[in-house]
């Protein structure tokens, strides 16, 4: 994995380099702004850590210019001020999560693992499959521009789902995604979700967008109409 | 007086009110004054027409021609209000009495010497006033006995009195329709005058609205200045604010990184004494954060422009899932449309972030948030927004000190302590409301009144 730190102060650069070497990352670093539009755009970057006070460019405009050029990474928030404000503008501009600093290193791995198994990062602003069209800016679903209100599992379960349209999923590989560290879990549970999540998306049973797989799982059987 | 028409409307209406009525009095006066002397003019002509008719007759009486030039018929006639009569210097010798005061007593006063005259008002007997002429004459007779005789003519004064009233009467309703005119004239005056005082403040109101950002031009001389410098007022207030928040960042930015490496730096330490520093960078940066979050809040400035909620709350809510991806929750958000908040970004995405977050820390699976526009309270009152949570609320006994001021940063509250503390300071700020209610959900609702429209 390769992840791009771009961090203006030498002190915490250089413990996230260390930190994120000894769990397996191979480290870019740059200390402002250009450095890191440079790194961002020639490098293949898997994952980027972005300071949002930074010299020459702010975190901010980086992330909005890397968006703009089509990189699709994840990429998550360092920021001094602990602000909703800054938190908003941030996942408004572009990114995925954020950490306040100063941070426990187990903190920004966590939310690193979360955004990494999330894949697929911010390739979408919007999945439309059919009539259901997922905002993943908004975090809002629609059916036949109808909104759904979703809770948090819900939700991700079906990102989840229309990420990977046509694919076979797995109730392990859900389980996985859905509680992280937690998979100990009973994998019942997601089959507690499935059903609340077809009666919230298909109360009449008609659009039948999950399919279900004997002895293996599910499968999104609505094909991707939109992907932009 | 704390109008400024009402000022100069009484300042023009006392001195005018003053003006005629002492021209008033003085013409009344002078009227007065020229009625009187042809009362008595009119008198002496009497007196000396009496004189010139007057004839002795044989018993030593007088008797005046009946009909001679200059005497007034009248007279002759009983109760007719001019009355005369002639009296010689003994008591109770009067020759003559006309025939109008026949079945009358007047008191014509005593004889006077040849040569003098008198005036003096008196009453008859039915109470009616009079003015009484009197003149003394010296007579020769035929005899050429000298007799001293006092002709008196009296008349009433009722026709005086009713030219005088007369006269009143239209020299206050002249006046009275004058004034009333030139104050309508004034108030007209004073309403153009002062319709840029008006403006003025029409646009002051709508700046504290939130409806313009700042005051318009074209102000007559006088008050353009202060126009100008109310604009300069407005746009430094909103500048210096800015610049204010950029260098707290700033500040913020430059505690909080070292922070963040010491804090880096002692999590490779195993030793006791690292955990007890780890502890203390934590206690700092605890404090840090929310002395810098309370100096940043702006609070209510003239001419901020009104943000629409909705999307700012689309937004935190996108960002309160992102946060709480781990819990499974629903958070619903309704927005009357187009609602909007009165005041800074910062401080309305700080309040709202603050209790989202406490909803859905404390929530078991439910979050609501409303927002609608009351259009009957008062505009710093005016946008209504209730965020509640099926969580296990706040006890009544609890919910006096979660709001306490300074509750300082070190001190671990439970519940929904510091964020709330923060909250309530911010709403002050803005004179607006916060209270704390049990939501139907089971759970706390948080209800606050801000400005809106």
């Amino acid at each position: 994995m390769r992840i791009l730190v771009v961090e203006d102060e030498a002190g915490i650069r250089e413990s996230l380099r260390e930190d994120l070497a000894r769990v397996g990352f191979n480290v870019d670093l740059a200390a402002d702004g250009e450095e890191g539009l440079h790194a961002g755009t020639q490098y293949p970057v898997d994952i980027a850590i972005i300071d949002l006070g930074l010299p020459k460019m702010s975190g901010l405009e980086l992330i909005r210019r890397l968006r703009e050029k089509s990189k699709t990474f994840p990429i998550l928030i360092l920021t001094a001020r602990d602000r909703w404000q800054d938190k908003v503008e941030g996942l408004e501009a572009g990114a995925d999560d954020y950490v306040a600093k100063p941070f426990h290193f187990e903190e920004v791995h966590a939310r690193l693992q979360a955004l990494l198994r999330r894949s697929g990062g911010w390739a979408t602003a919007e999945l439309v499959c059919g009539p259901i069209a997922l905002d993943t800016r908004r975090q809002t679903v629609r059916v036949n521009d109808k909104a759904v209100d979703l809770t948090t599992y819900e939700y991700r379960l079906l990102e989840h789902f229309m990420l990977r349209a046509g694919q076979v999923l797995t109730r392990t590989e859900l389980s996985e995604r859905m509680y992280e560290e937690d998979v100990e879990r009973e994998s019942n549970n997601i089959d507690v979700f499935m059903t609340r999540l077809r009666r919230k998306l298909d109360p009449k049973d008609e659009l039948k967008p999950f399919e279900t797989i004997r002895g293996r799982g599910w499968r999104f059987a609505i094909p991707r109409t939109k992907a932009e | 007086m704390h109008s400024l028409s009402r000022r100069l409307l009484l300042s023009l209406f006392v001195p005018l009110v003053v003006f005629f009525g002492v021209t008033m009095v003085v013409l009344d006066a002078s009227f007065r004054d020229v009625a009187q002397r042809s009362l008595r003019d009119s008198l002496d002509a009497q007196i000396v027409a009496l004189i010139a008719a007057a004839e002795q007759q044989p018993d030593g009486s007088f008797e005046p021609a009946a009909v001679s030039p200059g005497l007034e018929t009248r007279l002759s006639t009983p109760g007719s209000g001019l009355y005369a009569q002639i009296q010689s210097t003994e008591p109770g010798d009067v020759p003559w009495r006309s025939n109008s005061a026949a079945g009358t007593f007047i008191d014509f006063g005593p004889p006077i010497a040849a040569g003098e005259r008198r005036y003096f008002p008196a009453r008859a007997q039915d109470g009616s006033e009079l003015e009484i002429a009197s003149r003394g004459i010296s007579f020769e007779d035929e005899k050429h006995v000298r007799r001293n005789l006092t002709f008196s003519v009296a008349s009433t004064l009722a026709r005086y009195n009713e030219q005088l009233w007369r006269f009143r009467r239209e020299l206050f309703g002249g006046f009275f329709v004058l004034t009333l005119v030139l104050l309508a004239t004034l108030g007209f005056v004073v309403r153009w005058v002062l319709s840029p005082v008006r403006r003025l403040e029409k646009e002051i109101n709508a700046v504290e609205e939130g409806t313009r950002e700042s005051l318009g031009g074209g102000y007559p001389r006088e008050l353009s200045g202060v126009a100008t410098n109310l604009n300069t007022l407005l746009i430094g207030e909103r500048n210096r604010l800015e610049r204010y928040r950029d260098s707290l960042g700033n500040l913020a930015h430059g505690l909080k990184t070292p922070l963040a490496v010491m804090r880096s730096t002692i999590e490779g330490l195993a030793s006791e004494k690292a955990r007890v520093i780890a502890g203390e960078v934590d206690r700092m940066n605890a404090i840090v954060e929310h002395q810098l979050k309370r100096a940043a809040s702006g609070g209510a400035l003239l001419g901020q422009a009104p943000l629409e909620i909705e999307p700012l709350l689309v937004d935190l809510r996108a960002a309160m899932m992102q946060v709480y991806m781990r819990k499974d929750l629903s958070i619903t958000v309704s927005v009357q449309p187009s609602a909007q908040f009165v005041g800074d970004r910062g401080d309305i995405t700080e309040l709202l972030g603050n209790l989202m977050d406490n909803a859905c820390k404390w929530c078991k699976e439910r979050v609501k948030v409303d927002v609608t526009l009351d259009p009957v309270a008062e505009p710093k009152q005016r946008l209504r927004i209730d965020i509640e949570d099926d969580g296990p609320g706040i006890s009544e006994g609890d919910r006096a000190r979660v709001l306490e001021r300074g509750v300082r940063a070190d001190e671990k509250v439970p519940g929904h302590g510091l964020g709330l503390a923060m909250v309530r300071e911010t709403v002050d700020l803005y004179g607006g409301r916060l209270a704390i209610e049990k939501s139907t959900l089971g759970g706390a609702r948080i209800s606050l009144s801000l400005p809106g429209r």
